[in-house]
């Protein structure tokens, strides 16, 4: 069956950037996109567990008469057929839609709640934040500017969530034909063999010999240094722990430290995350 | 055996093997922390009103005190828009749309928006009561408790059931009427899975809420006399209740079509609104905030006013309470119900008094009652709700055989004019109330992207009828889909029915191409489709299955046989 990717319209120059990532992803994996254009202020997400409030800026509403002309044109404009446009069935109260959530994949800017203006590096709305938190999908968060990715690094830790990262890498690879790249940085506790222990304790090592370009294995200096190593144009594929938001602030994790470090696309496997692809 | 570390234990509790041998264990335990979490709720809206109260009662005298109740309505819109963004609605409808459809899941944010909201709608003079915002409030806390300790759907629908419990015999100090009003109008199922957890935080709720106001019911406890008359009479009483039903039902949703059709912004609406309830107030102070003052001075007795002011209150009380919520205030109508049904009945012991002055065996104090229970059940289309929400708020059990005759006429003769509760109304006209196992709830738990069924061999339009034999000689289907070979485009069906008539002359083995067999643009099913939708499609054209395709891409078939399966699977779980 086609994968779906849900993505949230903003017609502006900015949401433009968003789009053409998105159809590129899309492009890449042979996934559908399938747009929301909102014609309110926020919306609703249903997950399994959790329930998601999206309070979108006003620039989301700009110019809802050509909103979806424009988003079919940048979707076209890849070479992607024509998109799915989500008409939400369900409302929560009359101003409160739905949207659906059993998607493959869905792309997210760094920020959905706040003005464009606050989009930077080192940020991540809380929005953005609770939907990877909650999602079974990973969640793209594009880079500000539409780059095409030409390879994919995977950041490999060894935790159950860098797990699945690596496997979702793997996939993309096989959908997508790019060269996959991992990166691990060593700890003091654990050498590359023991990586590889992990790894064959998965039933990863075959694939990993036979799919992966390079394994870059850092045991010196800082990984935010050695963050340099991966490609300026490389989509990076990383799992996110699922702390909670004070715990994730005052402690930090590797997510919060390469979004803050890193201007590419990356693609998020989140704590819910279900190899649906 | 498996280890789990403390942090485990603690965020999924029904891991432990105490709570693993019946789950109703872990239900009890933990809907007696949502009753007294909602019962807190309670107590604290509660207080809160009466201080609000206390505090703008010396201006209420003053001519512009018919500012007071839209300034309320402006800050609680403002507060519920702007500050905490909750989307409208006045809760009730919220909580039966989340259990019926999302596994009772609910905002944060909901645990507590609607108390302030109505704290300063109620508190500044809007008509409204406190019931539906606090009933909001305990099944937003029951849905996050249950979401912290990682519970599943059914756990989590009873576990906000408990908070609509704990919410309302705390707000009451009335545990039968909590229990009974969840199971009656949330839940809409008796099962003894959810009775149980539901009446230990009914009466954690009461409980928590009789620690800390003090155990004393809402009105007098008065000993009325019931002869075979007061029963006669009480069944006239049920018609007029049934009628205001009505009319306070049709009020309430085409004062909120005037304002949705009136372009102002919508805190100039609640400001109108609110000022407007105001001004209603200067003129009679009973329409105003909960109005509970007046029903205890019905329910003793000691209300002076005649016929035609009564009747006037009864106009008076709807209009304000319309306006209140229609609006753009927040709040429920519970207590206004039981203000205008106390009205009603006072309206109608007049009448009587008026046509037979000499008939002394009936009570004004009873005839409040009994309009209440009338109210209330023909709003709510609950009858039991009403019988035992008076015989808890009066504390005796005197005034049963009326009390049920009027809840159960007023119930029905509502029902004929108004099919679904002012609750419900606009759930059912959307299609989205579902109660549990029903044929509606199993449907919509299920998608067409879990029905589909992929083992169909995608044939092309240009292949000779010769090809397509061993295609089909391959396959165990009888549909075939049709795709343009360059663009991958679903053009069309080909049923083994189809090619009967040529499959015995060889000769036509080279020269039938599918594309001139085939169905072109066959009825499709989008993968995005409502299952109930197709289902309704299948039925009308007499269908067994249907291509579906996603785009411009066949994915698969959706046929009723799968359904079936899927579908006595869901029911299963659900049951």
């Amino acid at each position: 069956m086609q994968m779906q990717m849900l993505h949230i319209f903003r017609n502006t120059p900015l949401g433009r950037e968003t789009l053409l990532q998105t159809s590129y992803f899309c492009s890449q994996t042979g996934a559908s996109p399938v747009i929301y254009v909102p014609e309110n202020l926020k919306f609703l997400m249903y997950f399994e567990n959790d329930v998601v409030q999206i309070d979108l800026d006003k620039s989301y509403l700009n110019n809802p008469e050509t909103a979806k002309a424009r988003a079919v044109n940048v979707i076209e404009s890849m070479g992607l057929a024509t998109p799915r446009f989500i008409e939400p069935k369900h409302f929560t109260a009359s101003t409160l839609p739905d949207i659906p959530v059993n998607f493959e994949f869905m792309c997210c800017p760094r920020s959905i709640s706040d003005l464009s203006s606050k989009i930077g590096l080192g940020h991540i709305g809380p929005r953005v934040r609770r939907i990877v938190k909650s999602a079974t999908f990973p969640v793209l968060i594009p880079s500000m500017l539409f780059k095409p990715f030409t390879s994919i690094a995977v950041l490999f830790g060894g935790s159950h969530n860098a797990m699945r990262a690596l496997r979702l890498g793997l996939r993309i690879q096989s959908f997508s034909g790019l060269p996959l790249d991992v990166f691990t940085q060593a700890d003091d506790k654990r050498s590359q063999d023991d990586f590889r222990g992990i790894l064959a304790d998965a039933g990863l090592e075959t694939q990993m010999d036979k799919n992966v370009r390079k394994w870059y294995f850092f045991d010196k200096s800082r990984f935010q240094d050695n963050l340099y190593e991966i490609s300026h144009d490389a989509l990076i594929v990383l799992g996110s722990y699922g702390h909670g938001l004070v715990k994730e602030l005052l402690f930090g994790s590797t997510m919060e430290m390469v979004q803050s470090v890193m201007t590419n696309s990356m693609l998020i496997v989140g704590h819910q995350y279900r190899a649906g692809v | 055996m498996k280890k789990y570390s403390v942090k485990k234990i603690w965020r999924y509790p029904s891991r432990l093997v105490f709570f693993r041998l019946d789950d109703r264990l872990l239900l009890i335990v933990l809907g007696a922390l949502v009753g007294v979490c909602s019962g807190l709720a309670s107590v604290a809206l509660n207080h809160g009103l009466s201080a609000l109260s206390d505090i703008l009662q010396s201006c209420r005298s003053l001519w512009w005190a018919f500012f007071l109740p839209g300034i309320g309505a402006v800050l609680s819109f403002l507060f519920l828009e702007k500050v905490v963004r909750e989307g409208a609605g006045h809760g009730v409808p919220e909580v039966v749309y989340s259990v019926s459809r999302y596994g009772g899941l609910m905002r944060f944010r909901s645990s507590f928006s609607r108390l302030i909201s109505s704290w300063l709608t109620i508190g500044s003079g809007g008509s409204a009561g406190p019931e539906a915002p606090v009933v909001m409030s305990g099944a937003a806390i029951g849905s996050n408790i249950a979401r912290f300790f990682s519970l599943n759907e059914r756990q989590r629908v009873a576990l906000v059931g408990c908070g609509t419990a704990g919410a309302l015999a705390g707000i009451f100090n009335a545990p039968i009427t909590g229990m009974v009003f969840t199971i009656e109008i949330i839940m809409g199922d008796w099962s003894a899975v959810n009775v149980v957890p539901i009446a230990i935080a009914s009466v954690a709720g009461a409980q928590v809420s009789r620690l800390l106001s003090g155990d004393q019911i809402q009105f007098t406890h008065l000993k009325f006399a019931i002869d075979m008359t007061s029963i006669f009479l009480s069944i006239g009483l049920a018609v007029v209740t049934a009628a205001v039903s009505v009319l306070l039902t049709r009020c309430l949703v085409a004062s909120h079509d005037i304002a949705g059709r009136i372009f102002l912004p919508f805190w100039i609406k609640a400001a109108v609104g609110g000022c407007l309830v105001g001004l209603i107030g200067l003129a009679r102070p009973e329409v105003l905030g909960e109005g509970y003052h007046f029903i205890q001075k019905m329910v003793e007795g000691g209300f002076p006013a005649g016929l035609f002011l009564v009747t006037l209150l009864v106009a008076a009380k709807i209009i304000a309470t319309s306006l209140t919520l229609g609006w753009g205030g927040s709040g429920g109508i519970f207590a206004p119900c039981l203000v205008i049904g106390s009205f009603t009945g006072l309206m109608c012991h007049r009448s009587i008094m008026a046509l037979w002055p000499g008939l002394t065996s009936i009570n004004e104090g009873c005839f409040a009652l009994l309009g209440m229970s009338g109210l209330i059940s023909g709003i709510l289309q609950a009858p039991m709700t009403g019988i035992f929400l008076i015989v808890e708020i009066t504390g005796g059990y005197e005034t049963i055989l009326p009390l049920i005759i009027v809840s159960a006429i007023s119930t029905t003769l509502t029902h004929a004019f108004e099919p679904a509760s002012y609750y419900l109304r606009d759930l059912i006209s959307s299609g989205q109330y579902m109660r549990p196992r029903t044929d509606a709830r199993v449907l919509s738990d299920l998608s067409i992207r879990e029905l589909v069924e992929t083992d169909c061999i995608t044939v092309h339009r240009s292949m000779k009828l010769g090809d397509f034999v061993k295609v089909v000689q391959e396959s165990h289907r009888n549909y075939f889909p049709v795709a343009d070979e360059k663009s991958g485009k679903f053009v069309g069906m080909i049923h083994l029915d189809d090619i009967r008539p040529y499959l015995f002359d060889p000769l036509l083995y080279e020269a039938v191409f599918l594309e001139q067999i085939m169905r072109a643009d066959p009825d499709t099913v989008d993968i995005a489709d409502e299952l109930s939708e197709v289902l309704d499609r299948m039925d009308k054209r007499r269908l067994y299955s249907m291509p579906v395709v996603s785009g411009d891409r066949f994915v698969g078939m959706v046929s009723k046989a799968t359904l079936l399966d899927r579908y006595r699977h869901e029911l299963m779980v659900q049951s």
